[in-house]
């Protein structure tokens, strides 16, 4: 047969599809394994020689590793409350039918998709001074962290369990019960098993985003409470130390690596152990507790998911007790005499004109990436897929404060001089957007039968036309969806932008955080009404993502 | 009489109101092999569920060796139902598979060792006992299948489609497997198929299901020679 006896290397030389690969290879050696190894160059050298002086700087120091303790607790803890939050409701999700159900669900994973910063300035309108919670204060900062880490988080647990949870309602557990299980022992000998690792899957990823979380710790957690993450930019942007600046990013990339390991092997489980959902099995509420039960999950959602945005919009629209603009306005307006002052709107312009651009960067990279997936499954070797498909993915098991202060220590001097370019900003984001990217279109794109391509081949169709005649229309939607992730998420990107944007060229969640950062109610205002803005923006998105997304395993 | 199924009148809605089944009207002696025989959509799989118990009627009784059984739940039942698509515990090997039902009936390690090689034998699986079921061929998993239902000595077997998801030839040879290890047992069996080849093969008595209605009951010989309208010998393909 052709496929063995055509060397590999000739078949990737002849086809477009493998040349497509190489626009995200140069793409990931030039702004993430550059970077990268820029970080583990300044860890281990000092002009030109080893140095390991910083080792004492960490292990040493008494409060580097209360920094790595309370990195490790307060992302165990996170997730452990989220999980306790979380496992009622996937119940109710994933057992009962019920009026609203759909609009739950929507509410219940918008928090996910907000920036960090729009979260930590919702947590402070809801429980800062005039707490909008029945005058509910909290001051403690890491109740505050808790707090948004649950809300952050919940939707992304619910989702999973949800989704796991309901596949196991079909002929699985009614065989069980066929066969004499009564409903506890469903649940303890095939419910439990089967969702364990769907449950630790789930848990996992909420602990490496509880461990790599950045703008929440920042502004929630003040100067008492830093992880690894905020010293990594506290060291590098505050104090200047690189040298351990660049270390800690490297015991974060470990750490999230290993993590990111963990994740994959449960989730790869829970694949195997996933029983094929036959059908829906959804029952409708009967008894009194029942009800019961589906009535305190949606008020707890409605609590948990709506109550903190509810408190922001408040907080933008209101000025001393009555309904204002006043913060909208403001930010549309010059208030500061200073020649250094950027007004807010700029940084409503400067974040879309880079997310726009880190739309089509992403886009362009996601698709080359994805095609050439493909080639490699279906005329090449899928070894090739397994080799390529998790190096792409890496930048999500990458913290983007690390890839942002790689970026900004390595891309500052020849042979890759954009200190100054305004190119860095789109850049990070494009690498934060393009996994999610890859992973709406290479569904939808290994969904396309071979047949149909080959159809059009044979019909006289080159590789080139058959692109843009049978693939790119079939595979519109997902494209569309990987475009408003890459624009939402390049929209509210805080850890990669803090280290890469410039002074004069803030985006929203930076101007988010500097508002934050000063005194004055005009500048706590501005930030509840740009972070307001942000919110809707990030919400309508997800919406239209929602629509367009197809349902498959592989995908977010 | 002794492990007598009986349904009276029973009716089924679907939630728009439409009826998957109308007043059906049946009585098993012990030992009958009944085949239930319909296209897609007559109300095999629903009636298989209703004396189940994984769904309630919307009227009518169903009673088992004279106690009624519309109450009971499916785990209280003590009947057999082999699903379509097998429903194998994926997280669980071939023995822990056919112990499960006996695990769940209390039996000691010992019974239930010595119950499994039984059914082990009989559906010659002796050897795959701790094969993971995913590395079984389609085959392979139905007789998983069927031996996890018979292990607990079911009252009343019931197998819903249990050869459509194996190809033409395995279905040809495993039905005849099938209907020599159910002959073997005295035990009341209810077979749903769409394939009147594989109704005539697995039961001495076949009633035939069109839009939730039973059209007609006989033996293969009765159905064939008498087909009682138009629409059961088109069917039947006579």
């Amino acid at each position: 047969m052709d496929r063995t006896i055509t060397p590999i290397k000739k078949r990737l030389q002849l086809h477009p599809y493998a040349l497509a690969g190489l626009v995200p290879a140069c793409f990931f050696l030039l702004f993430y394994f550059y970077p990268l190894s820029g970080i583990f160059i300044k860890s281990f050298f000092q002009k030109g020689k080893i140095d390991l002086s910083f080792l004492d700087q960490v292990f040493a120091s008494t409060r580097m590793m209360k920094i790595i303790w309370f990195t490790f607790w307060q992302a165990g803890l996170s997730t452990l409350l989220t999980l306790i939050c979380a496992l009622p409701c996937a119940f109710v999700l994933s057992h009962y039918a019920f009026k609203g159900k759909k609009l739950i669900k929507i509410l219940s994973s918008i928090p996910f998709v907000l920036p960090a910063v729009v979260v930590a300035a919702a947590f402070q309108a809801c429980f800062g001074n005039n707490g909008f919670f029945f005058g509910v204060k909290i001051e403690h900062p890491l109740v505050l962290i808790l707090l948004a880490h649950i809300f952050y988080n919940f939707s992304v647990m619910l989702r999973i369990i949800t989704g796991f949870w309901s596949s196991l309602q079909g002929r699985t557990r009614e065989a069980a019960m066929v066969l004499g299980a009564s409903p506890v022992q469903v649940f303890l000998n095939i419910t439990l098993p089967l969702l364990k690792p769907a449950i630790f899957a789930a848990s996992t990823l909420v602990f490496i985003f509880c461990f790599s979380s950045f703008g929440i710790i920042l502004i929630l957690g003040g100067p008492g409470y830093s992880t690894i993450e905020a010293e990594i930019y506290r060291q590098a942007a505050h104090l200047f130390n690189l040298p351990l600046a660049s270390f800690l990013s490297l015991i974060q990339i470990g750490f999230t690596f290993a993590l990111m390991w963990i994740y994959t092997s449960f989730t790869k489980r829970a694949a195997r152990f996933s029983p094929v959902a036959e059908y829906s099995n959804l029952k409708k509420p009967v008894f009194l507790w029942e009800k019961m039960i589906i009535a305190s999950v949606v008020i707890f959602i409605v609590l948990l998911c709506v109550v903190p945005l509810l408190a922001l919009v408040t907080k933008s629209l209101t000025h001393n007790n009555e309904l204002s603009f006043i913060f909208y306005e403001a930010l549309f307006e010059n208030r500061s005499d200073s020649i250094f002052y950027i007004p807010p709107f700029h940084a409503i312009k400067f974040s879309l004109l880079f997310a726009g651009t880190a739309l089509v960067i992403a886009v362009i990279t996601g698709v080359c990436a994805a095609f050439f997936i493909r080639f490699c499954d279906r005329k090449i070797d899928n070894r090739l897929t397994s080799f390529f498909d998790p190096i792409f993915m890496l930048p999500l098991s990458t913290s983007a404060v690390t890839l942002g202060f790689g970026i900004i220590i390595t891309l500052d001097k020849p042979p890759l001089n954009l200190r100054t370019s305004i190119f860095l900003i789109p850049i990070a984001h494009a690498l934060v957007g393009f996994p999610f990217v890859l992973r709406s279109i290479l569904p939808a794109l290994r969904s396309i039968p071979e047949h149909l391509t080959d159809a059009a081949s044979v019909l006289g169709a080159s590789p080139l036309k058959i692109f843009k005649a049978v693939d790119l229309p079939l595979i519109s939607k997902a494209l569309v969806a990987g475009a408003i992730f890459a624009f939402t998420i390049s929209l509210g990107e805080f850890g990669a932008t803090i280290f890469t944007a410039r002074p004069e060229t803030p985006t929203i969640p930076v101007a988010i955080y500097r508002f934050l950062g000063q005194p004055g109610a005009m500048n706590y205002g501005q930030a509840m009404a740009i972070s307001t803005i942000l919110m809707l923006v990030t919400a309508i998105g997800f919406v239209v993502i929602e629509n367009f997304r197809i349902e498959n395993s592989e995908g977010f | 009489m002794e492990n007598e199924l009986v349904l009276e009148h029973i009716n089924k809605k679907f939630d728009d109101g439409s009826l998957i089944l109308q007043d059906i009207d049946l009585r098993l002696k012990q030992g009958t092999k009944l085949s239930v025989l319909g296209p897609s959509g007559s109300g095999k799989t629903t009636l298989l569920r209703l004396i189940a118990g994984l769904e309630n009627p919307d009227s009518g009784h169903i009673l088992f060796n004279g106690q009624p059984m519309n109450d009971c739940p499916p785990h209280k039942r003590n009947f057999g139902l082999m699903f379509q698509e097998f429903a194998l515990f994926p997280h669980l090997n071939v023995f822990n598979n056919i112990a499960f039902g006996l695990k769940m009936k209390g039996m000691d390690k010992a019974q239930i060792e010595s119950r499994v090689n039984e059914m082990l034998l009989l559906t010659g699986l002796t050897g795959l006992q701790t094969r993971h079921v995913d590395d079984l061929s389609g085959g392979e998993r139905q007789r998983v299948a069927l031996a996890r239902t018979l292990a607990p000595q079911p009252s009343l077997l019931m197998l819903d489609e249990p050869l459509s998801s194996l190809d033409r030839v395995l279905r040809k040879r495993l039905l005849i497997e099938l209907t020599t290890i159910i002959s073997k047992l005295n035990i009341t069996t209810i077979f749903v198929t769409h394939d009147h080849e594989e109704a005539f093969a697995a039961g001495n008595m076949v009633i035939v299901m069109n839009t939730g209605q039973i059209e007609q009951t006989g033996t293969p010989d009765e159905l064939v020679q008498t087909p009682k309208n138009q629409w059961i010998k088109e069917f039947l393909g006579l």
